[in-house]
C-alpha cells in the first residue's frame, strides 16, 4: 500500500489525460454524476454518492453501430481506437464489469467489447459511506474490496492509499507520486447482507406463485431497473439507413419491456407485466448462476434507488427467504 | 385522515363495491410512500397519505379495465382520471373516487424525504380533486391556487436566446437513455403501441441517440398537449434529470391561451386536438 496525497491526484490525472483518456465521475447537474470523459482534472468527484448509469456504457455502449455498408464505400467496421482510464469505480461496479464479462467474453467473445475491454485500465475506488439501498456485501464483495480493479484507491485523511492489483493498474500508477502509506486502511462502513444462496435454492419452487402478480401491480414495464443495473446486457439490433446505404445498429434493450419477447408471429411468451418482472429476479438469480456460476447482481441497489415505484429487489429476496412468496 | 381513508377503503373492499382498492404505502425506505393495491379490508390498513404521497395513481386505471376499482385521488391524479374517461379508457362507473383534499406533495426521491413542494404544486390551481364520489379532507375557502414567487422556469428559459435554448435541450436530450419511465408512468401515455415503438414507420426505433431521442423528448411532448395535467411524474421518474415538466407547462399554456382549455377540468369540455368546427379559425 501507498500513499497519494490529494496535492499529487492532480498531476496523476493529467498524467493519465496524456495517455489515453480518462472517464471519471463527473458532476453534470446539481444531483447528478454521470462517468464521463475528463477535460479537466478539477472536474473529477472522488467523493460523488452514485451515478445513475454504471460505468458498463464505456464496454457496452447504450447504443452503437456494428457496421456500416453503402454501394460506394462497401462494409466498413468503425475502429476503436485509444486506451482508456476508467476512474473512480465502486467495488460493487468493478463486479458490475465482472459480471458482463461472462456473457460478453464467453467463446465466441463479442469483437467490440473485448477490444474496449483490453484497451481499458479500471481504477477502483472503496467507499467510505454506504448508502441505504447497499447489500453488496451479498455477493462476496465490500465496500473496500479491491477485486475486479486493476488499481484500487481507498480514501484516507488528505489522500488515497493505492494500491495497483495487475500489471495495467501498475502501468496507470507509475506516474503517481506515491509515498510510503502510514496511515491504516479504515474500517470498511457496514452494509447488510442477504442470503442470495438460499434465495437460489428455493426460487424455482416459487415461479408460480401469485406473489409476482402482486408485485407487478405496481410495476409500470418501463427499463429503468435493468438501464441503471450493471449487469443488466441485453441488447436489440436494427439496420438504420444512412444517406447511401445502411448501418447495424446495436441498442441496449430491455427484458421489462413488452416488445421484448414478442416474435414475428405475433406471440409473446411473457405477455403479462408480472412475467416480465419475474424474469429479471430469475435471470439474476436463478439463470445466470445457473449458467455462468455467478449471480447477476453487485448489490448496488441503483434498481432500489430509481424505480419510480419503489420495486425493491431486497424485498423480494427477503420476501423469498421468509416464505411469504407462497402466499396462495 | 389516514384513518378515514383507511375506512373508506375497507368498507368499499368488505361490501364488495370494489375488488381493489389504490392507494399509497410506506415505501421500503421507511420515509417515503410508494402505490399500494390493497385486494382486502385487513390489507386496506397499509394505506397512508402524506406529503410524500407523489405517485399519479390514474396511470394504473387502464390496467384494470373491467375490474371495479376504488382509487385514492389528489387533485391532479383527478383531473388525469377526467382525462383518461373522456378519452374512452376507463368508464366512470367501474371506478369508485375517493378524492383527498391534497396542501401539495413534497420533492422526494427514495431514502431522501424533503419539506420542499414540487414545482408543480406551486403552479396547481386546484386543492380539492374535480372528480370524486367521497371526499376525505375539509375543501379550503376559493381562491385555491397558490402562486409562484419567482419567475416560472418556462418564462426563465424564453428569456434566452435561441442558441442557448437548443443548447439547454441538446445537452438534456443527449443524456436520455430513453428508458421510456416518462412514458410508462404517465397516466395519459396509454397507447398500445407508442410511436416510439413502431417499426413501420421507423420514428425512432431502438436507437439511443440524440436524433432520435429528440424526436422522441419532443413527440411525447407534443403528443401530451392539451392532455397534460402536470402531474410531474414524468420529470420525477427520469433517472437523467431532464426536466421534462418545462415542455409540459409550456404547451399546457398555449393550449390554454389558445381554446382557454385545461386537461381534466371540466369531463364535458370538448378537446381542443379532437373537435372539429365548420369555419373554424386556422391558427
Amino acid at each position: 500500500m501507498k500513499f497519494l496525497s490529494n496535492g499529487n491526484l492532480r498531476g496523476w490525472l493529467e498524467s493519465l489525460m496524456g495517455m489515453g483518456s480518462l472517464i471519471a465521475p463527473v458532476d453534470l447537474e446539481p444531483g447528478l454524476t454521470l462517468f464521463s470523459q475528463v477535460r479537466d482534472p478539477g472536474e473529477v468527484n472522488l467523493e460523488y454518492e452514485i451515478t445513475p448509469i454504471p460505468p458498463k456504457d464505456l464496454f457496452f455502449p447504450s447504443s452503437e453501430a456494428l457496421f456500416r455498408f453503402s454501394p460506394s464505400r462497401g462494409y466498413e467496421i468503425p475502429r476503436i481506437e485509444g486506451e482508456t482510464f476508467l476512474l473512480g469505480v465502486h467495488p460493487c461496479d468493478a463486479l458490475g464489469i465482472r459480471l458482463m464479462d461472462f456473457p460478453f467474453l464467453s467463446p465466441p467473445a463479442d469483437p467490440r467489447y473485448e477490444e474496449r475491454r483490453r484497451r481499458t485500465t479500471i481504477i477502483g475506488l472503496g467507499c467510505v459511506k454506504a448508502r441505504p439501498e447497499c447489500f453488496c456485501t451479498s455477493f462476496g464483495i465490500g465496500p473496500l474490496d479491491p477485486s475486479n480493479a486493476d488499481a484500487f484507491l481507498v480514501p484516507v485523511p488528505g489522500g488515497f492509499l493505492v494500491e495497483a492489483k495487475t500489471g495495467k493498474g501498475a502501468r496507470a500508477l507509475a506516474s503517481a507520486k506515491l509515498e510510503e502509506a502510514s496511515i491504516p486502511i479504515p474500517k470498511p462502513p457496514e452494509v447488510s447482507a442477504i442470503d442470495v444462496e438460499a434465495v437460489r435454492k428455493v426460487a424455482l419452487s416459487l415461479f408460480d406463485s401469485p406473489y409476482w402478480g402482486r408485485l407487478a401491480d405496481r410495476c409500470l414495464s418501463c427499463k429503468v431497473c435493468a438501464y441503471v443495473c450493471p449487469s443488466c446486457y441485453c441488447f436489440d439490433i436494427r439496420d438504420y439507413p444512412t444517406r447511401d446505404g445502411a448501418e447495424r445498429v446495436r441498442s441496449w434493450d430491455s427484458c421489462q419491456s413488452p416488445l421484448f419477447t414478442r416474435q414475428a408471429s405475433g406471440y409473446d411468451p411473457r405477455q403479462t407485466k408480472a412475467s416480465r418482472l419475474r424474469n429479471r429476479f430469475y435471470h439474476k438469480f436463478s439463470y445466470f448462476p445457473d449458467e455462468f456460476g455467478a449471480f447477476g447482481c453487485t448489490g448496488c441497489g441503483r434498481c432500489v434507488r430509481y424505480c419510480p415505484v419503489n420495486i425493491d429487489i431486497r424485498e423480494t429476496l427477503s420476501a423469498i427467504l421468509r416464505g411469504e412468496a407462497r402466499i396462495a | 385522515m389516514i384513518e378515514e381513508i383507511r375506512a373508506k377503503a375497507a368498507d368499499l373492499l368488505r361490501s364488495g363495491e370494489v375488488k381493489c382498492f389504490i392507494g399509497y404505502e410506506r415505501a421500503s425506505d421507511g420515509l417515503t410512500a410508494r402505490p399500494f393495491f390493497a385486494y382486502s379490508a385487513d390489507e386496506a390498513d397499509r394505506l397512508i397519505f402524506d406529503g410524500t404521497c407523489v405517485h399519479n395513481l390514474a396511470r394504473y386505471l387502464p390496467d384494470m379495465r373491467g375490474k371495479r376499482v376504488g382509487i385514492l385521488a389528489k387533485p391532479c391524479d383527478s383531473r388525469s382520471i377526467n382525462v383518461l374517461i373522456r378519452e374512452g379508457q376507463v368508464e366512470r362507473e367501474e371506478v369508485y373516487i375517493v378524492g383527498v383534499v391534497c396542501d401539495g406533495v413534497y420533492r422526494t426521491t427514495w431514502g431522501k424525504p424533503s419539506l420542499e413542494l414540487q414545482p408543480r404544486c406551486l403552479y396547481c390551481s386546484k386543492r380539492t380533486p374535480v372528480v370524486y364520489d367521497y371526499l376525505i379532507g375539509q375543501p379550503p375557502p376559493a381562491p385555491e391556487s397558490r402562486h409562484p414567487a419567482s419567475i416560472s422556469e418556462v418564462e426563465a428559459l424564453e428569456r434566452k436566446p435561441a442558441a442557448e435554448r437548443w443548447e439547454f435541450w441538446r445537452s438534456h436530450f443527449a443524456r436520455c437513455i430513453r428508458c421510456n419511465a416518462c412514458r410508462q408512468i404517465c397516466p395519459a401515455c396509454y397507447c398500445p403501441q407508442c410511436f416510439s415503438d413502431q417499426l413501420d414507420p421507423l420514428w425512432t426505433g431502438i436507437r439511443i441517440g440524440l436524433p432520435q431521442n429528440w424526436v422522441w423528448n419532443v413527440g411525447r411532448a407534443l403528443h401530451l398537449a392539451g392532455r397534460c395535467v402536470d402531474c410531474e411524474e414524468c420529470q420525477r421518474a427520469c433517472p437523467m434529470g431532464i426536466p421534462l415538466a418545462i415542455l409540459n407547462r409550456k404547451l399546457a399554456s398555449r393550449v390554454k391561451e389558445l381554446f382557454g382549455f385545461e386537461a381534466g377540468m371540466d369531463p364535458r369540455a370538448p378537446f381542443p386536438f379532437a373537435t372539429f368546427e365548420n369555419e373554424e379559425e386556422i391558427l
